[in-house]
């Protein structure tokens, strides 16, 4: 199942954002509302920003803000704009706010938001407590700006946010040239928490992303357990045939 | 009585006026004063202190003039033209100096003239407080003040003497040859012509200035001292609005705002603001400051508020686009610009960056944070061209310790953050070569680059810093530089 990529829209149309279809895949993730994504285990952080960015392909062009929190920086690294391009092909603008403190990072989300001068707020945070998403969920519905959370694996309990996924790494797909080296980087995403569609709860994706048709793809050859493509050869023994 | 300890041991540095008048005067030896009055008090004196409360005085006196310099141990010059009419006048302007110079104990003289050098010589030979020489009267005015106010050496000034000039005014009628002719060296009558033309305004005579003069700036006398928050951002509302009137009418904006207020008892607080753009929209300086206002301490009460602006900017007035959909650009960058402005007003100077690309190949050169200053490309011809590169990158690489090396390829296991991880897929190596013609990179290594997935699925970029007898120091190392998404 390919999700359809939305088209680059064209500068005239800057205000016509194509119709937001909240019920599918991935339900408005970084289109509209205040979306939380949580690391599966400790880590998966680069993963997360991977998916979000993607998923941000889908809101209206103009520039992103990217609060990040320093603890959080320095253990994971920053956002290189050479790596995000894989991920962003539209190279959106990105501001960077680095706050040392929990409360500034949120003032600084909600003082984006209410300006309306970016496009997307994406924010590392090491957590936000119930009050603190209901603010930014009722600002975010007011001005139109869509916020979208990265948090470390511990995230649990009561949010406000219209979705929770819950994303980790996993082994990327075949490479068709070189069976030893990477592929296309896959995810295997949760939906935890979802208020708009709440069937949907519990759900697993197994996503791989396609750099060439810029989407996603369910990688249902994973998900269901058949066989892949082509078998890998273990490096290891590889290396011991080489030796 | 205070003591200086010089070069002939002790000697008095300054007296009080009943020391004076026993013939006790600044230079005299300390065994030669106690001998004159054996029961006077003598402390040593603090030159530092008294060099840090003139500098505290001089950033109160901005309420009367931007323009303040230092002079010599002991005095302020202050560059009055276009300042006077706001207290009603010189002479009403020294006596409200004075006034407030009473007010705080501070013992003073205040001269004012055409200019700094006739001024100088009123403030030490006046025989008045307040000593104003008229304008265009300086010469005759200046006529019976002694030589040694003219801001001459003191051997220059003994030397005058003996030639039986004391007097400013004798200097006039002599000839410039004929006094230059007088003196040995010609610089010591180079001196006297020189600061003789600089009191009378015949050279030039600037005055170097504690900070540069703002060219805008509005100014608030309070009738009664103000302490309250709610007062004092009254203020700031009106000085705003002149402000801005003022900038809008010369179509410039400022990119800097500071805020001064003068305590009755001497005091000066001062809070300053910067933004992204050049702006005068009143509104959005008062957010700003909004952040800041608690900062300022009002003690017992501020009586003066003055708003300068700083790094004025041409300004281009900008029509609104009328509807969203016919906006020519995706970006709003006057908002951007004002909440980068709100954001660095709260979180500090430098809180908002951008990612300018340099053009290099190593990492950690190729991409730097920069503030915002406004611009969102300040792109300096970087090349986003470059193998793959990963979404986190670290902002130094972490070592990593390698348990099974094979040369020229990547390692089977490595140790990073004390978890063992195992390789299960890797490409690479994508070399890069050092920076060999910048002097910060002579002795860089050339580093091998491989992204590597474990078992786990997580992406790694690292690296081996060196090759394998390239005869640039010992074993390389490895390194961790970012994750892959």
């Amino acid at each position: 199942m390919d999700i359809p990529s939305v088209q680059r829209a064209s500068v005239l149309c800057a205000g016509k954002t194509p119709p937001v279809q909240m019920a599918a895949f991935p339900f408005g993730l970084g289109v509209s509302g205040v979306h939380e994504i949580a690391e599966a285990a400790h880590g998966d952080l680069p993963s997360l920003t991977g998916f979000a960015f993607a998923a941000s392909r889908q809101c209206r062009p103009g520039p992103l803000l990217w609060v990040s929190q320093q603890t959080l920086l320095a253990e994971h690294g920053q956002v290189s704009t050479r790596g995000r391009r894989v991920f962003d092909p539209m190279e959106r603008e990105c501001l960077y706010v680095r706050p040392r403190k929990l409360i500034h990072a949120l003032w600084t989300i909600e003082e984006a938001i209410r300006s309306k001068a970016v496009a997307a707020v994406v924010a590392d945070i090491e957590a936000a407590d119930f009050t603190a998403t209901r603010r930014l969920v009722l600002a975010s519905s007011r001005h139109g700006v869509p916020v979208t959370l990265l948090m470390p694996y511990g995230r649990e309990g009561s949010t406000a946010a219209a979705t929770r996924w819950r994303i980790g790494a996993v082994p990327s797909a075949p490479n068709r040239l070189d069976p030893r080296a990477l592929g296309a980087p896959r995810w295997r995403g949760v939906l935890e928490r979802c208020r708009t569609v709440p069937n949907m709860v519990g759900q697993a994706f197994d996503l791989e992303y396609n750099d060439e048709t810029l989407s996603f793809s369910l990688a249902a050859g994973l998900a269901v357990g058949q066989a892949t493509p082509r078998a890998v050869r273990p490096f290891e023994a590889e290396l011991q045939q080489a030796v | 009585m205070l003591t200086e300890t010089g070069a002939r041991g002790r000697v008095i540095a300054a007296a009080s006026a009943p020391a004076q008048a026993a013939g006790i005067l600044p230079g005299l030896g300390f065994a030669d004063a106690r001998a004159r009055l054996p029961h006077l008090i003598a402390e040593e004196i603090d030159r530092t202190s008294d060099a840090r409360a003139l500098r505290s005085l001089a950033d109160w006196m901005i309420r009367y003039t931007p323009l303040v310099a230092i002079d010599g141990l002991d005095g302020l010059m202050l560059e009055t033209t276009g300042c006077d009419h706001l207290h009603g006048g010189e002479a009403a302007m020294a006596a409200c100096l004075s006034a407030h110079l009473t007010r705080q104990g501070i013992t003073h003289r205040i001269g004012l003239a055409d200019t700094a050098g006739a001024a100088h010589a009123a403030a030490h030979g006046g025989a008045e407080t307040i000593q104003i020489i008229a304008p265009a009267e300086t010469q005759s005015g200046l006529a019976n003040f002694p030589i040694g106010c003219l801001r001459l050496s003191d051997d220059t000034v003994q030397m005058l003497r003996w030639f039986g000039l004391t007097r400013i005014g004798q200097l006039y009628g002599i000839d410039r040859k004929a006094l230059e002719r007088r003196f040995a060296s010609k610089q010591a009558s180079y001196g006297v012509l020189k600061r003789l033309d600089q009191v009378l305004g015949i050279s030039r005579d600037p005055i170097s200035p504690l900070r540069p003069a703002p060219d805008y700036m509005a100014r608030l006398p309070c009738p009664e001292p103000i302490g309250t928050s709610e007062a004092i951002s009254e203020g700031l509302r009106r000085l705003c609005a002149d402000l801005c009137a003022d900038l809008a009418d010369h179509g410039v904006g400022a990119r800097g705002f500071a805020l001064h207020t003068f305590g009755a008892d001497g005091t000066h607080g001062y809070v300053d603001i910067t933004v992204a753009r050049p702006v005068r929209h009143a509104t959005h300086i008062l957010r700003l400051f909004a952040e800041r206002l608690d900062m300022i301490d009002p003690g017992f009460g501020i009586d003066c508020l003055v708003l300068e602006a700083r790094r004025v900017e041409p300004m281009d007035a900008s029509a609104m686009a009328l509807s969203g959909d016919l906006a020519a650009q995706d970006t709003d960058e006057v908002a951007l610009a004002a909440l980068a402005d709100r954001i660095v007003a709260k979180l500090g100077e430098g809180a908002v960056q951008i990612q300018s690309l340099n053009q290099s190949h190593i990492p950690e050169y190729a991409e730097r944070m920069v503030p915002f200053e406004g611009d969102l490309i300040p792109r300096h011809g970087g090349s986003l061209q470059q193998g793959p590169r990963p979404i986190r990158l670290f902002e130094h690489p972490e070592r990593v310790d390698v348990l099974a090396e094979v040369p020229d390829g990547p390692p089977v296991r490595f140790v990073w953050r004390r978890v063992q991880r195992r390789v299960a897929r890797a490409d690479g190596p994508e070399r890069l070569a050092p920076e060999w013609w910048k002097p910060s990179q002579k002795a860089a290594r050339a580093r091998d680059y491989y992204r590597i997935e474990d078992p786990g699925g997580r992406r790694y970029w690292i690296f081996r810093n060196g090759l394998y007898g390239d005869g640039r120091g010992g074993i390389p190392e490895w390194y961790i530089h970012g994750v892959f998404a």
